[in-house]
């Protein structure tokens, strides 16, 4: 491969090196020079989690070829505390809560000290605009406008240096104060290494292949053209698994590599390691292997008719989970009830979008335990699965979190571990894998798509009698987390309401599409959509307060649950009335009062104004320039 | 007018920790030289905060400093279970399980002390790195305290379990025990929805949560916060599109996700209805705090402009086709009442 030279001055630091001209200036800042606070979120220039300064000005270092560095000043994140002390944006960062994963936060301090650069005035209104290329899943990017503020202000003097201390905490009395965030430092400076970032003497690199069918039977897998090529350690399938081959949260159902057969477009199918990973990649293209197509199923509902394809054995009726609930006696609430109403809900499957995509590294220490090192949400039920997969003693496999990027339920499948043990087991070194922001989206699970039907009963006071709640979840190919996302859906479903007659069926079914999983809130989001939907639609037929009618149905201390657990204090109440205060709600049934409100907030008092950038369309339809 | 507004509320309970099955957690303290102290517990950071929730809770309970505190990471080979870092469980049960092991580790430092001052133990107090007794010239650092202790060939640790009293459901009709801690929240949301391009803007939330305890109430705020806006994403905006088993959204140029210029204002109301079981009062709130959010918006654009989206997201497209419907409805009915007249 061709070699360049690079000749650019780096945080202050002169540099004449040579580069490769398929390098982007990321690669060359994170894997040559080894400055690894710019991280990779998407590799095409969409979330900023790269972003560094060349020649002074906001760049996204994923998009930059490196030859563009010739001869440029750049600065990174590391550049900003080259004194050894943070920053007044860092300390103000730390002092506000501003980071939470941190895995965009570097990016997000580069974008935010070239605002305050640009404009030492900005306010929080210009501070949003300029931060809009940076995405950032955690926070709400309420705590960072709040920092960058609060940097704004001590830098001009308006605000004492001192406002960037821990606050005083009184005796000793730590719970319930607002100590700074104890990680901040690591995050907000770029030091903290999450596992794309680690780096092992002799580590190869590893590459996937994946199904590109979503249902296909393998009749055959040739590696042998790509285990020839020069840099390529080790080829690893289905039949280098010495255990029981099988995981999942719950069912193992899902092998490390796909085994005879694929369920998803984007299923691992084989795994390559070498020097590095262009050569992996292209290895991959080496590997042949050979599928007959299976019909497949998109749809839960199709999926669970009688004659539909089976995707897996063990559940010929493609049903991974239902979970019911049964309580009183329903037909007598709905024959009881004054008003009956019924409405169907749908929720579209959702990408978690942790700004860190997945990554680990695995070896073999010399006492020949097994060890991966990845950002996982649940080392401890990933080491039972993984000594069996391997058939080890518990002892002999090892798990360590690195510091997680982002996981939000999206961490807790054991999806690449797997292979990086059997590689590490294979080829005697470190391997490592880093996916693709593509890679991480088709391969890995999404909040379950749902469609819910709700029925429900109630007097004309207001009071439920009945409720019939029935939601199909689209499980996709393989279980992981479905089965406790449908128990938690169902347990609490129907909300923190009295219901004295009620059914909760939920299903989650397997189809052939990118598998379902866990996602922060894990159930309860779809069907309490459903239900929060469903009471306003009642109480504007019953001419009640919105907040009315949820009282009048509240589960209240000691109240019994919906699966007939008596709960001691219940501050379903206290919250009610917390949140009608604070928002100042004005009374009324909810008949799209709209602009006839007395309650709408002036701006400044707890909304945003309405963002008017670029051109707008008004009523009469012609272009207009935003105010 | 092609910019309505409207407001919109709903409300949220969920439950705390692993669902329908006994959770448990395990923690190992030790007051260190120099007056610190090390924490192990399989946890580590997935941006909650929970590292710093620990060190707070371990200072409080242990007479130190949260920047004395170390904690251990999270390695199956190294520390204690505590298991999987989701479910609304890590402050409920590390924080609980790590209070529990600070005190016993707290417990063997004063008994040392209360030997050297001839009183009984449950006299000494300690804070931010002193130990005393109260009412008396009785003090020392918590350096000493810790010499002292070592002389007298002690190491002051602690380990500690904290389990739940939870059962599974019934396989016909539900009946079980599925968590022994369950919090509630409400939100209020403001949204203008504009008619003529069908984008909806969310200006304003309001949200009330209960969290038992908030051990760090600008942490507790940040999850709010950022579960307000991920459900905003869902609510609006975000779609994973499979046709064919293929997505036709690979990359965040087509998954459009909430930037700084979608997020509405956030006042968030921490509600604290400690939980009668575990030794702090902590609850949870990473979860709970979007389970309300998506319907308090849709019921707000229903209040805007008179459309019940059941169909996520609340695309412009969508709104769009809603009012055209609307429209069309309407219009048929004015007819049906003209042509009855």
């Amino acid at each position: 491969m061709p070699e360049m030279r690079i000749e650019a001055t780096i945080n202050g630091r002169k540099i004449a090196r040579a580069a490769k001209p398929h390098q982007r200036l990321l690669d060359f800042l994170r894997d040559d020079l080894h400055l690894t606070g710019a991280k990779e979120g998407c590799g095409a220039g969409e979330c900023g989690t790269c972003s560094v300064f060349i020649d002074g000005v906001l760049f996204k270092s994923c998009m930059v070829p490196v030859g563009k560095a010739q001869g440029k000043t750049i600065e990174t994140v590391e550049a900003l505390t080259r004194t050894g002390e943070l920053s007044v944006l860092q300390k103000a960062f730390h002092k506000a809560g501003a980071s939470q994963c941190g895995y965009c936060i570097p990016g997000m301090v580069m974008a935010a000290t070239a605002a305050i650069r640009i404009n030492p005035f900005a306010d929080r209104e210009e501070i949003k605009e300029r931060l809009g290329g940076n995405i950032c899943r955690c926070t709400g990017y309420q705590k960072i406008f709040d920092a960058v503020e609060l940097a704004r202000d001590v830098q001009n003097g308006k605000l004492p240096v001192t406002a960037l201390a821990e606050d005083e905490t009184a005796d000793g009395k730590y719970i319930g104060a607002n100590v700074r965030r104890l990680d901040a430092p690591s995050k907000v400076s770029g030091a903290l290494k999450y596992a794309g970032d680690m780096v092992m003497p002799d580590m190869l690199h590893l590459q996937v292949l994946r199904s590109p069918h979503p249902h296909a039977l393998i009749e055959s897998i040739d590696t042998s053209e790509a285990e020839a090529m020069e840099g390529v350690e080790g080829v690893i399938t289905w039949a280098d698994v010495p255990g029981e081959d099988g995981f999942g949260v719950f069912v193992h159902d899902q092998p490390i590599m796909a085994r005879g057969k694929v369920r998803y477009v984007g299923e691992a199918v084989a795994a390559v390691a070498a020097e590095d990973a262009v050569i992996a990649r292209k290895a991959l293209s080496k590997i042949k292997v050979v599928y007959k197509l299976l019909a497949a199923l998109f749809d839960a509902e199709a999926a669970m008719q009688s004659g539909a394809p089976v995707i897996h054995d063990y559940a010929p009726d493609n049903v991974t989970k239902h979970i019911p609930i049964r309580k009183g006696d329903i037909a007598r609430g709905f024959a009881e009830s004054d008003l009956v109403v019924e409405e169907t809900y749908s929720t579209q499957p959702i990408e978690h979008a942790y700004l860190e995509p997945e990554a680990g590294l695995a070896y073999v220490d010399p006492d020949g335990v097994v060890t991966v090192i990845s950002p996982s949400q649940n080392i401890t039920h990933h080491r039972h699965m993984l000594a069996k997969i391997i058939a080890k003693p518990i002892n002999k496999v090892r798990f360590i979190m690195s510091p997680v990027g982002g996981g939000f339920g999206g961490k807790e499948d054991m999806i690449y571990q797997g292979m990086l043990a059997l590689m590490a087991m294979k080829t005697r070194r470190p391997v490592r894998l880093v996916f693709t922001r593509e890679e991480s989206i088709i391969s890995t699970a999404k909040r379950h798509p749902s469609k819910t039907v709700l029925r429900m009963g109630l007097t004309r006071e207001g009071r439920i009698k009945a409720v019939s709640l029935k939601m199909i979840c689209d499980g996709g190919a393989y279980g992981l987390s479905t089965e406790g996302v449908m128990r938690k859906a169902a347990i609490l479903g129907a909300g923190p309401y009295n219901i004295p007659n009620l059914q909760v069926d939920t299903y989650g079914i397997y189809t052939n599409n990118t598998p379902s999983g866990a996602f922060r809130s894990f159930g309860a989001l779809q069907t309490q959509f459903a239900t929060e939907s469903h009471l306003d639609i009642c109480a504007e037929k019953l001419g009640l307060d919105p907040f009315e009618i949820r009282r009048i149905n509240a589960m209240r201390d000691g109240a019994e649950t919906h699966t007939k657990q008596q709960l001691k204090s219940v501050s379903y109440l206290r919250v009610l009335e917390a949140a009608e205060k604070a928002s100042k709600w004005e009374q009324g049934a909810p008949v799209s009062r709209g602009d006839r409100r007395a309650d709408l907030t002036p701006v400044g008092e707890g909304v945003r104004a309405a963002c008017s950038l670029g051109a707008r369309f008004e009523a009469n339809g012609k272009l207009e320039a935003a105010e | 007018m092609a910019k309505k507004r409207g407001r919109g509320v709903a409300g949220c309970w969920y439950g705390i920790a692993r669902t329908a099955t006994v959770d448990r957690a395990g923690a190992w303290v030790e007051i260190d030289d120099g007056g610190t102290a090390k924490v192990v517990t399989g946890v580590t950071e997935i941006g909650e905060g929970i590292l710093t929730v620990l060190a707070q809770i371990a200072a409080e309970e242990l007479g130190v400093r949260p920047e004395d505190v170390t904690i251990g990471d999270n390695d199956t080979a190294r520390s204690p279970e505590a298991a999987h870092a989701g479910a609304t469980r890590q402050t409920y049960m590390i924080g609980n399980v790590v209070a529990l092991a600070s005190r016993e580790a707290f417990g063997k430092l004063a008994q040392v002390v209360a030997d050297e001052w001839h009183v009984s133990p449950d006299v000494i107090e300690a804070a931010s790195g002193e130990i005393w007794v109260g009412g008396t010239n009785h003090k020392m650092s918590m350096d000493t305290a810790v010499h002292l202790a070592k002389s007298r060939g002690v190491v002051p640790l602690g380990s500690a379990s904290f389990g739940t009293d939870t059962t599974g459901l019934h396989p016909v009709d539900g009946a079980g025990r599925p968590w022994q801690a369950y919090v509630f929240g409400c939100q209020v949301a403001e949204v203008e929805v504009d008619t003529v391009t069908g984008e909806v803007q969310v200006l304003g939330i309001w949200a009330a949560h209960d969290v038992g305890r908030a051990v760090n109430p600008k942490g507790v705020e940040g999850q709010i916060e950022g579960g307000i806006v991920q459900a905003l994403g869902q609510a609006l905006m975000e779609d994973y599109k499979i046709d064919k088993g293929h997505t036709s959204t690979p990359g965040f140029a087509k998954y459009i996700l909430p930037t700084s210029l979608d997020v509405p204002q956030i006042t968030s109301v921490i509600v604290e209805d400690p939980d009668p079981i575990g030794p702090l009062g902590v609850k949870g709130i990473g979860e709970p705090a979007m389970v309300p959010t998506i319907p308090a918006m849709m019921n707000a654009i229903y209040d805007a402009i008179g459309v019940r989206v059941t169909e996520l997201p609340a695309s412009p497209e969508k709104i769009l086709m809603a009012l055209k419907d609307k429209e069309r409805t309407e219009n048929d009915r004015r007819a049906a009442a003209q042509a009855a007249e």
